[in-house]
């Protein structure tokens, strides 16, 4: 291992997180995380490459790392598991047509190694939409209850209202934090 | 919840919405030999002696030049957008792989002892007490946000645009030309040497 990996690795073990979000395409992750820092959600476009962000929370320094949901770009994804804390799956919630596609995609990532460790936390997004399928039926779409590996929740949302983002941010932080100290 | 929380998780963000890691410097912008100086004992003359190593090595002309040959092949697919392109990440693993391979060579010939498993165990140690631009500039090199900032800089630079020196921590080369004249072409530069 060189140098700078190891200093990096050094550095990770502080109280900084990487989080990384993926999902469909059109889910809400980019609108998510721009929520989160509290920027415009009007325009946003479709990735095509990732965006970053790095927050505070709790004391904790999170980066974010959203990545395009493009069928076409779901081949990309692997460059971004290395060192990651923690997944956050997002769903839209009023997309019943790509559910079993969504379902297959997350639990083929369940299985890469390199996200192993990871903490799951799953956001069952645009709950404001009229005719949004509860977390309760996302949780059985997705089949959540057969994950025995990750540490996993679902959490309902809406990234245009903002609501309970911070909910799942929290348990996020907590169940990476609670890890961590007990591996101590 | 109220979204009142989640104001209260903006509010918190707040303070670093730029997406750029705050450097925390504790010392000024010279590099000097007492600003990294871990401890007085004689068995860590060895491991200051490194250090010392590494200052040497990323200060040199053939580092910048090294360095500088990188920027120049890549610096056209950079773009100053928000959204990063996938190559990015192609090439800042060879970016990283290249300064890796270049500082442990160098190391190798200056100290013909010099392993590297060893000195990370010594810098497991003492991870309490890292402290000084030296780290600061090392943990730069693998930091992703950083490395398109460098990328953008040499990019305006080159371009003629205006440098934005706001950004926080740069490592960034001057123009090659300059380097010629003896003078180090290494410029470090960023809010964050100034304190609070
Ligand atoms: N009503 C509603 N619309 C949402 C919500 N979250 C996102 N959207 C909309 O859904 C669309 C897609 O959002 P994005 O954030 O671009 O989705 P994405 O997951 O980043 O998509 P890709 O970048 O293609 O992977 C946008 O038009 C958003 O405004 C939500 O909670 N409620
Ligand atoms: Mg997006």
């Amino acid at each position: 291992m060189g140098l700078l990996t190891i200093l990096k690795k050094m550095k990770q073990k502080e109280k900084e997180v990487r989080l990384l979000m993926l999902g469909l395409d059109n889910a809400g992750k980019t609108t998510i995380l721009k929520k989160f820092n509290g920027e415009d959600i009007d325009t946003i476009s479709p990735t095509l490459g990732f965006n970053i962000k790095t927050l505070e929370h709790r004391g904790f320094k999170l980066n974010i790392w959203d990545v395009g949901g493009q069928k076409s770009l779901r081949s990309y994804w692997r460059n971004y598991f290395e060192s990651t804390d923690a997944l956050i799956w997002v769903v839209d919630s009023a997309d019943r047509m790509r559910l079993n596609d969504c379902k297959k995609e997350l639990h083929a990532l369940l299985v890469e190694e390199r996200l192993a460790g990871a903490t799951l936390l799953v956001f069952a997004n645009k709950q404001d939409l009229p005719g949004s399928l509860t977390a309760k039926e996302i949780r059985e779409a997705l089949d959540l209850d057969s994950i025995k590996t990750h540490h996993w929740l679902i959490q309902d949302c809406s990234a245009v209202t903002g609501d309970n983002l911070l909910n799942g941010m929290d348990w996020v932080v907590n169940d990476i934090a609670s890890r961590i100290f007990t591996m101590d | 919840m109220s979204s009142n929380g989640n104001n209260h998780l903006q509010s918190a963000m707040d303070s670093n919405d730029d997406g750029i890691e705050d450097m925390d410097f504790s010392h000024g912008d010279h590099f000097e030999e007492e600003d990294l100086a871990m401890g007085a004992s004689s068995k860590d003359s060895g491991f200051d002696s490194v250090i010392g190593h590494i200052e040497d090595i990323i200060m040199e002309e053939s580092f910048q030049s090294t360095q500088n040959g990188f920027l120049e092949k890549y610096y056209t697919e950079f773009e100053d957008t928000e959204e990063n392109k996938f190559c990015y990440t192609d090439i800042h693993k060879e970016y990283i792989s290249l300064i890796e391979t270049y500082l442990d060579s160098e190391l190798k010939k200056r100290i013909p002892d010099f392993s590297m498993p060893e000195f990370s165990k010594q810098l497991q140690e003492r991870r309490k007490e890292l402290e000084g631009e030296i780290f600061e500039i090392l943990l730069t090199f693998s930091d992703f946000m950083a490395f398109k900032e460098m990328l953008l800089d040499y990019k305006a630079d080159k371009e003629g645009k205006t440098i934005d020196l706001s950004g926080g921590l740069t490592v960034m080369p001057v123009q090659e030309k300059l380097s010629l004249d003896g003078d180090s072409p290494f410029c470090v530069s960023g809010k964050s040497l100034h304190g609070p």
